[in-house]
């Protein structure tokens, strides 16, 4: 299963978006600056944007899903429990893991930001889509929803996840790292050698790294392993 | 100092609570309150019983720069200049100070570029920049945010928050599930259920948080 991008390009005025590289089995994040393209970037690799040039080949992907970096943008339901049905699902058992059973009649829009985002989240995770593009998915979230998201995306065993993200602290174990940087994808490689030439990465995992620390990955027991053990 | 007192709205249900000039982050889980509260104190929302005072005045009567957690319902214009120059127009300033003030603002946060665009074409982040930009350009007393950076990366976030130290808006209050953001801040309020159930300096609240999810990473890790 992979996702090619030949030569692909994407234009909005004078500013553009060159992508080229391979997406196979595994968890890959995307980062960049703000505006640099990392939006743009999930909605060609989802098929929702066409391209000025170039080619996306789907290679074994059945099916595919996109989260939105904001969570409004997918409502459809008119209250929290239309919201799970809308997904094809049955809202008792969501609604109740996420502690929103007494909210299951409030229309999608008067949920705090965080809930919404979990709501919307927890719909598409319970389903195996093959490829999974998640926009900015810990924007709102606190803390231990982060992690609870980080782990249900490590229990995936198969499929493309693909995370476009600017998280400080609270990422799952990543295969793959790529950056966007002046108008162009760049393929930083896998890790945790990757880890040495991201440009963006969260100053708290630069300051580990030039102390000299050895970095597996980049969720925090491997932060704080790295920490205790070197 | 801003001063709450047997204050209830809704969910929210606060005693007693005093928070000093300077840069005060408000955590706590999904749902807990934080949007409400801050709602509060920018006067969008009036208590149902018990008072705040800023400095002695209530938030309406206050100067109050707000930046919204749903990134699109802070626009009212379709161009980022009008948008930046918006408050400043309602308050029937003059022309060539508003200009002024809008490049001011632009250039101070490195958003020029942005200026001639339209809100479509921006990204999820720049659009929080420009709701910053209009929250600031008419130099507030207070400034809430509600989640500004969870669309930032860390490097903007910091330039930010050095240009509203320098700024020298008196309150800033701000709600964020990075717990790096908080732990830079002055003041740091914990939420569950409406209710605040620590407050103090980030090194005192955070102790109390040591074997929870919200202890800042950077701390664990000594760094």
């Amino acid at each position: 299963m992979r996702l090619q991008l030949n030569a692909a390009r994407a234009c909005r005025g004078d500013w553009s978006l060159k992508a080229e590289g391979t997406f196979g089995e595994g968890v890959h994040l995307v980062s960049g600056d703000v505006g640099s393209g990392k939006s743009t970037l999930a909605l060609m690799m989802a098929g929702l944007l066409s391209l000025s040039n170039g080619t996306i080949a789907r290679n074994g992907i059945s099916s595919s899903m996109i989260s939105l970096q904001f969570p409004e943008y997918h409502v459809t339901g008119s209250t929290v429990a239309e919201e799970c049905m809308s997904w094809g699902l049955d809202p008792g058992p969501i609604l109740s893991e996420l502690n929103l059973m007494d909210k299951q009649d409030r229309a999608p829009l008067t949920l705090s930001r965080g809930e919404l985002k979990r709501l919307h989240l927890a719909c598409m995770l319970v389903k195996k889509y093959d490829l999974l593009l998640l926009d900015e998915p810990f924007s709102s979230l606190d803390a231990r929803e982060k992690e609870r998201i980080c782990k249900l995306i490590s229990q995936r065993t198969s499929g493309i996840t693909v995370l476009f993200t600017h998280e400080q602290t609270t990422f799952p174990s990543v295969d793959y790292l790529w950056e966007i940087q002046q108008g162009k994808l760049i393929e930083r490689g896998e890790m945790p050698g990757a880890l040495h030439h991201w440009t963006h990465a969260p100053v708290l995992i630069k300051k580990l790294i030039a102390s000299g620390k050895c970095l597996k990955n980049i969720s925090p027991s491997d932060l704080i392993e790295a920490v205790c053990m070197t | 100092m801003i001063e709450l007192s047997r204050l209830s709205y809704r969910m929210i249900m606060i005693d007693s609570l005093t928070i000093p000039p300077g840069i005060t982050s408000v955590i706590g889980p999904n749902g807990s309150g934080k949007t409400t509260l801050l709602r509060l104190c920018s006067g969008i929302a009036v208590p149902e019983a018990g008072v705040i005072y800023i400095d002695g005045k209530t938030p309406r009567e206050t100067d109050v720069g707000w930046v919204n957690e749903f990134p699109d319902k802070n626009i009212l214009f379709s161009r980022v200049s009008d948008e930046i120059a918006s408050s400043l127009r309602f308050s029937h300033q003059p022309c060539g100070e508003i200009d002024v003030a809008v490049n001011t603002i632009a250039q101070l946060m490195n958003i020029t570029y942005l200026l001639d665009r339209t809100i479509k074409e921006l990204s999820g982040g720049e659009k929080v920049l420009v709701a910053l930009a209009s929250a600031l350009v008419e130099h507030p007393k207070i400034l809430v945010l509600d989640e500004y950076d969870s669309h930032l990366d860390e490097t903007r976030c910091l330039q930010i928050e050095e240009l509203i130290r320098t700024s020298g808006v008196p309150y800033v209050i701000r709600c964020t599930q990075q717990m790096e953001t908080a732990a830079r801040g002055d003041y740091l309020l914990v939420m569950e259920n409406g209710r605040i159930t620590v407050s103090g300096n980030p090194i005192e609240v955070f102790a109390s948080l040591d074997q929870t999810s919200f202890y800042p990473l950077s701390w664990r890790c000594n760094v």
